[in-house]
């Protein structure tokens, strides 16, 4: 009980005094902003680069005079890939840090650990991966895609004329909710358009997970029975990624015989893969690589740059959508809090609806007033023989985030 | 049992019982320090995630213990500590989903998406508080008491006891990452909302759980070192140093293991227990093996056999690894694994022989475990 | 399926009958628009599907000229070799060309502003046949033919019987006729002459697969079959070997797959069961000397090509002195730094290689990066061979079981035939006595622990085309292999062998039923409560400590 007196004494005497209080802070010239991604640890590999990406937008924002005046500084932490640290990173960056905003996490694991951080401490959230949706807190900015808004229409294309009229569905992923609520999703998409449930199988494996030969085997057996147009839709994660096309490839199936639609797979993935093989197989994510804008290009030539000077140990050629998305966090945050003229949570928030940015897919990111996910354009990629995705198909235009999906 | 307290020659009953601090002034000053620090968090609370911390620590300190008891003073290393905190985590989160269910009647994230109408039968009766710690604490012991059965029995022992164990927290894993396993799967259990009817978070119950762990751990090292001053102390010691002649001696040394493991089972769900509600989060990786082995570490740099020394390693390290990771995030694993061969080749008692360097010896030094 | 080619069958049957009278080049010379298909091919997906459809529809009768003219723009539609210019296409040498010919005058032109258009799935499936159809019918040499042959049996519904005939009549390698003459005979299975239908069902039936079991599954639906006797007894002859076929196919699959997760889990466990017999010592650092061994294997293909890139096909087989060398070096440092001082403690050397191994995986992560490592992948480990039915022999997983049976023999050899084989067996076995006999064991336990690492790097060379390669590959191994040591029983080589091979099975035979997941966790749990029984593991040395 004493705790909490002194407490409610602090909290009065620091919001009547708070110009005071505040003003010594204001004077200091810069703004710390929380990075959580991890550098060690099974998700070092794709993770660790977005920590220099928020760097690099950083310094960009910095170049042109900071925000509000002060300049950004980045701080940044390795939780290492275990959940737990990062809600205690997260709790430290906010309330010893006192950063304005955090970007971070690659696993809804991750997220779902900071989430009540952040809720407690009404911190900003900035999430750059595309996931399984069903989720709306006011205090985490979702800058990817939620699967209404992605990997239906990807389906769909694959479905349709266009695509290859893909009639049965060999659904593989790893054990966890994303994958298991994607596919939930697409089993109740596909009954409502009168697909019967023989079409379809479903198989899951545990993350990590890297002998893959009898799953082929079984895709191979599946494709041979009738009945249509088979696809894999792929929602295994990480280090199966790569093991899984390898053996996929090895075995003799190409693209143009059961295509895969990869929904986590990015061009980091194909490094160190033989990708002639492969070429033909599919993904879908709000940004590819190839995409012809010109701020792609100036995007590009950045990251490439900042890799060569910085001595960042990823490869200066390999962009991914994670990437521009955690640039992405770092602009709108930006454009916020310059439209509030504060650093304040509660004014930052305020600002999002209307906000809009034309990122480098070449889509203008916008934010509505209803929820805290940001509309993104859609992209099917085709791989090809350079280990990255050409574009085969875009939105015409970012559809309307539905964090809620209809179905499932 | 009795029969060893007649047959243990030495200290009468009475002066055994006033050493039980008495003869470890380092043991006796941790257990001030730690009802120090609860007193202080009460009366001069620092900043929340400061509190958090220092509960988060003492909750791996109480898991350190666990350790300690059985490997310090019975010689058995297990690497599968991580399940026994993982059951007392589950058990735990378990409670809080079904808690804040019957009062709020939000249904947890969990619910909705493995498709439940309401929680299943295993579920029943957790809601209940008393019920929930039982739990935690029964099942680690009897889950400890059919592995340790089967193992003692057959002797199996040193590194072979281990991998075995590690090879247990391993499947352990396996099964609990898989979604049908029906506890969360891979994002395991979080969203917690109410504690005993109060809203998580709140520095009130922040700082309850703080000290809450921190008086557990107090009475944890008392209760250890009670167990371990007394006369079925001394036997573990004899058991480590020598099982073979001990059982020649006619001392049946299954029970004796068998107790003691399932007791520190049931302490290590005890530190898994408190540690959930305060990360906010339960999810396989706690049943990793590489955490299971770092529970080791932390007792071998604190120093083994000596409980203090499981409590300074477990702080120490997770204070570093806490300060660090957030520091000099590129430094954390080679300061980790620095430290372990420096302690390993050049300390073999630990952190604590640099400060007994010029201390007396005691009883503990002259035995030198030796698994 | 069914209605395909039985349209096609019967224009088929037309043209065959005419091809009899002359040959089906001269049958009907159509002449290609080059300008409107290079067009087309420039244009938007339907435009693009519909030019391809009429090339490989006309593919019988188009002149040798045309049909070479078509493959090579169509193969570089394929490679992103053709560049869009306005209305006309430009062929280019090689993707990113900055000069190009144009593909209907041939004329040279600058590619600058063109684009090269990204091919949908129903194209591409279509192109590939196409071209696969122009490759056949105008292939200089027999290869080229061979594999246009084999990308028009991929979708084999879709091709014109007369194309087949052409290609037939054509053909100068016999082998090559053999094919075509029994795929043309299957590609009549809805024929309306019974006799040719009854040569279709047997010419399906000879190359079983479970795409085979489907087609001729869809004709117990047919008419005949109720009616005509001869026909039901010949599809259900023709079901039953192709099932039987199929199922032996896959018992081979299931033994394959076994024994290539055997030979990976043995060559991971073969070092660590020498180490762990003969000194006590739970290395969990053992994964990391397979990750080294697969960076020195990196290490070696950058090596080889800078000096010499032609070899570099032979960049694997270099890697192996020096994958083992790297990985037992680095090995015997650890063991003269660090390991030796820990022998009487060996729940502290346990933590000690607990340490090294996250020194080696975050120094390797902080030296090189932690993404994974790109390695050309020769052909004699990539792809793969069907053998009989669905059974494919992937090279890589061959390579791996080729290169755990040659360690499993180079170990033996070393163990059993060489004074380093003898004194470590005597250490293994009595340590003490050895010692007193004059074997000087802490050289022996350096040299074993230097042999045992360089098993794991050798391991890392058969990983690499497998696995990514990055420096955290090694953790997955460690408790796997361990598994496979104790189980095997301590400090014999066979017992791992037979531990290996057993665990492998067991996972590959469970996982099909249960998932992968519980097929894991099935079989670890069977070993922890095996070892609860027999503690000693299945092959026990006997021994004294």
């Amino acid at each position: 009980m004493v705790e909490f007196t002194r407490r409610s004494f602090l909290g009065t005497a620091a919001t009547l005094s708070a110009p005071a209080i505040i003003r010594p802070a204001w004077a200091a010239d810069t703004v710390k902003l929380g990075c959580l991604f991890s550098s060690s640890g099974t998700m070092a590999n794709i993770e660790g680069r977005l920590n220099h990406v928020v760097r690099m937008a950083a310094d960009g924002i910095n170049a042109k005079g900071g925000v509000n005046g002060r300049r950004l500084e980045v701080v940044t932490s390795d939780p290492a890939s275990d959940w737990p640290l990062y809600a205690q990173i997260g709790r430290q960056m906010l309330q010893q840090e006192k950063v304005a905003a955090l970007f971070g996490c690659w696993t809804s694991v991750s997220r779902k650990s900071v989430l009540p951080v952040v809720e407690q401490n009404d911190g900003l959230l900035f999430y750059p991966l595309h996931f399984e949706g069903d989720e709306n807190s006011k205090n985490i900015v979702y800058v990817n895609s939620p699967p209404a808004s992605s990997v239906l229409p990807a389906v769909d294309y694959l479905m349709g004329a266009e695509g290859v009229g893909a009639k049965r569905f060999f659904m593989i992923g790893s054990d966890y909710v994303w994958p298991r609520t994607i596919n939930k999703q697409l089993k109740a998409y596909w009954t409502s358009k009168g697909v019967p449930e023989t079409a379809w199988r479903e198989e899951y494996v545990p993350l990590g997970f890297s002998n893959f030969q009898t799953l082929v085997n079984q895709i191979r057996s599946f494709a041979a029975q009738p009945g249509g147009q088979p696809i894999v839709v792929l929602t295994v994660v990480g280090s199966s990624i790569p093991d899984f096309l390898r053996e996929f490839a090895n075995q003799g199936i190409r693209a143009t015989d059961v295509p895969i639609l990869g929904l986590d797979m990015v061009e980091a993935d194909l490094e160190g893969l033989d990708t002639a093989p492969l070429v033909g197989h599919l993904n879908c994510w709000a940004y590819l690589q190839a995409a012809k804008a010109e701020a792609n290009t100036t995007f590009l030539s950045e990251w490439a740059a900042y890799v060569k000077a910085k001595g960042v140990p990823f490869s200066a050629d390999t962009v991914i959508d994670p990437m521009v998305s955690a640039y992405d966090s770092v602009q709108l945050w930006a454009l916020a809090a310059a439209k509030a003229g504060s650093f304040d949570v509660p004014e930052v928030r305020k600002a999002f609806p209307g906000l809009s940015f034309a990122d480098p897919s070449g889509y203008t990111l916008t934010m509505g007033s209803e929820n805290n996910y940001v509309a993104r354009g859609v992209f099917i990629g085709s791989v090809n023989e350079k280990q990255g995705f050409d574009i085969l198909w875009q939105s015409p235009d970012a559809p309307k985030p539905v964090p809620f999906s209809p179905y499932g | 049992m009795s029969g060893a307290l007649d047959l243990s020659p030495g200290i009468p009953a009475a002066r055994r019982r006033g050493l039980i601090l008495g003869g470890d002034p380092l043991l006796a000053g941790l257990v001030g320090l730690v009802l120090a620090a609860a007193l202080g968090l009460v009366l001069l609370p620092p900043a929340p995630y400061l509190v958090n911390m220092i509960g988060q620590l003492a909750a791996f300190a109480i898991l350190a213990v666990s350790l300690d008891l059985v490997w310090g003073y019975l010689g058995i290393l297990s690497l599968g500590h991580g399940l026994f905190f993982a059951i007392g985590g589950y058990v735990c989160a378990m409670h809080l989903l079904a808690h804040a269910y019957v009062v709020t009647g939000t249904a947890p994230d969990l619910m909705q998406f493995m498709g439940w109408k309401s929680l299943p039968v295993y579920w029943t009766g957790l809601t209940s508080a008393p019920y929930a710690l039982a739990l935690a604490l029964g099942l680690a012991a009897a889950v400890a008491f059919v592995f340790g059965l089967a193992s003692f029995r057959s002797r199996v022992n040193g590194v072979y006891f281990s991998i075995i164990s590690q090879a247990l927290v391993y499947v352990a894993m396996l099964l609990m990452f898989r979604n049908d396993t029906g506890l969360g799967g891979n994002n395991g259990m979080t969203g917690f909302s109410l504690l005993f009817g109060w809203p998580m978070g709140s520095p009130g119950v922040v700082t309850g759980l703080a000290v809450a762990t921190l008086l557990s751990l107090a009475a944890v090292l008392v209760g250890a070192r009670a167990l371990v001053a007394s006369p079925l102390g001394r036997r573990m010691l004899a058991c480590r140093d020598d099982e073979a002649r001990l059982r020649t001696l006619g001392y049946g040394t299954t029970r004796l293991k068998l107790g003691i493991w399932c007791l520190s089972a049931a302490i290590a769900a005890l530190a898994g227990l408190l540690y959930v509600p305060q990360v906010g989060i339960i999810n396989p990786r706690v049943l990793s093996p590489d955490l299971s082995i770092e529970i080791a570490v932390w007792v071998a740099i604190g120093g083994m056999g000596r409980l203090g020394g499981a409590v300074i390693g477990a702080i120490a390290v997770n204070a570093l690894k806490f300060w660090l990771s957030a520091a000099m995030p590129e430094a954390w694993p080679f300061i980790l694994s620095g430290l372990v061969l420096v302690v390993v080749l050049g300390l073999p008692n630990g952190l604590l022989d640099l400060a007994t360097l010029r201390l007396k010896p005691n009883w503990l030094q002259r035995a030198g475990p030796q698994p | 399926m069914v209605k395909g080619p039985g349209r096609f069958g019967f224009v088929a049957l037309l043209l065959w009958a005419s091809s009899l009278v002359m040959p089906p080049a001269l049958a009907a010379e159509a002449t290609l628009d080059r300008g409107a298909l290079a067009t087309a091919l420039c244009g938007d997906g339907a435009a693009q599907a519909k030019a391809v459809e009429g090339v490989l529809r006309n593919s019988a009768e188009a002149t040798s000229g045309d049909l070479a003219w078509a493959g090579t723009i169509l193969r570089a539609l394929l490679d992103r070799r053709l560049a869009c210019l306005g209305e006309s296409a430009l062929v280019l040498d090689r993707a990113g060309a900055t000069d190009g010919r144009d593909a209907a005058t041939g004329t040279a032109r600058p590619v600058t502003g063109g684009r090269s258009p990204v091919l949908g799935l129903r194209q591409r499936a279509l192109i590939e046949t196409a071209s696969g159809a122009a490759s056949l019918l105008t292939g200089a040499d027999v290869e080229l033919r061979r594999a246009g042959l084999a990308a028009l049996e991929r979708r084999i519904a879709t091709v014109p019987e007369a194309l087949l005939l052409r290609a037939a009549s054509a053909e100068s390698d016999p082998g090559l006729r053999a094919g075509l003459a029994a795929i043309a005979q299957s590609a009549a299975l809805s024929s309306v002459d019974p006799a040719r239908r009854l040569a279709a069902i047997r010419a399906v039936s000879e190359a079983p697969s479970g795409a085979a079991f489907s087609r001729l599954s869809a004709l117990k639906a047919d008419a005949a079959y109720g009616s005509d006797p001869a026909f039901r007894s010949a599809l259900d002859a023709a079901l039953a070997r192709v099932e039987r076929a199929v199922s032996i196919g896959n018992g081979l699959a299931v033994l394959y797959n076994g024994l290539s997760f055997a030979s990976i889990l043995f060559m991971a466990a073969a070092g660590l069961a020498i180490i762990f017999g003969l000194m006590g010592v739970i290395n969990l650092a053992q994964g990391e000397f397979i990750m080294i061994g697969a960076y020195a294997t990196y290490g070696v293909q950058e090596a080889v090509r800078r000096i010499a890139p032609g070899w570099l096909d032979a960049y694997l087989l270099a890697a192996i002195p020096v994958a083992f060398l790297t990985s037992a070096l680095v090995g015997i440092a650890i063991e003269a730094l660090i390991l030796r001082h820990l022998y009487r403690r060996p729940l502290m050397s346990l933590l000690a290689t607990w340490a090294v191994s996250l020194f080696l995986i975050n120094g390797v992560r902080v030296a090189v990066g932690s993404q994974n490592l790109q390695f050309a992948m020769p052909p004699y480990v990539s792809g793969g061979v069907p053998l009989y039915a669905d059974f494919v022999v992937t090279w890589n997983r061959l390579f791996a079981i080729a290169f755990a049976a040659v360690t499993l023999v180079l170990t033996l050899v070393i163990l059993k035939r060489t004074p380093l084989g003898l004194d470590i067996r005597a250490v293994t076995q009595n340590r003490d006595m050895a010692a007193c006999l004059g074997i000087r064991t802490r050289r022996v336990d350096r040299l074993a622990f230097g042999f045992g690492s360089g098993l794991a790097g050798l391991a890392g060379v058969a990983l690499c085309p497998i696995y990514s390669v990055n420096p955290g590959m090694g953790a997955n191994f460690v408790i796997d292999s361990f598994m496979v040591v104790v189980l095997g029983g301590v400090g014999t080589v066979v017992g791992t062998l037979v531990a290996a091979l057993g665990i492998g099975g067991a996972n590959v035979l469970i996982e099909p039923l249960y998932g992968a997941v519980a097929a894991k966790v099935i079989v670890l749990a069977g070993i922890i409560l095996f070892l609860q029984r027999r503690p000693e593991g299945l092959f026990a040395v006997r021994r004294r400590r």
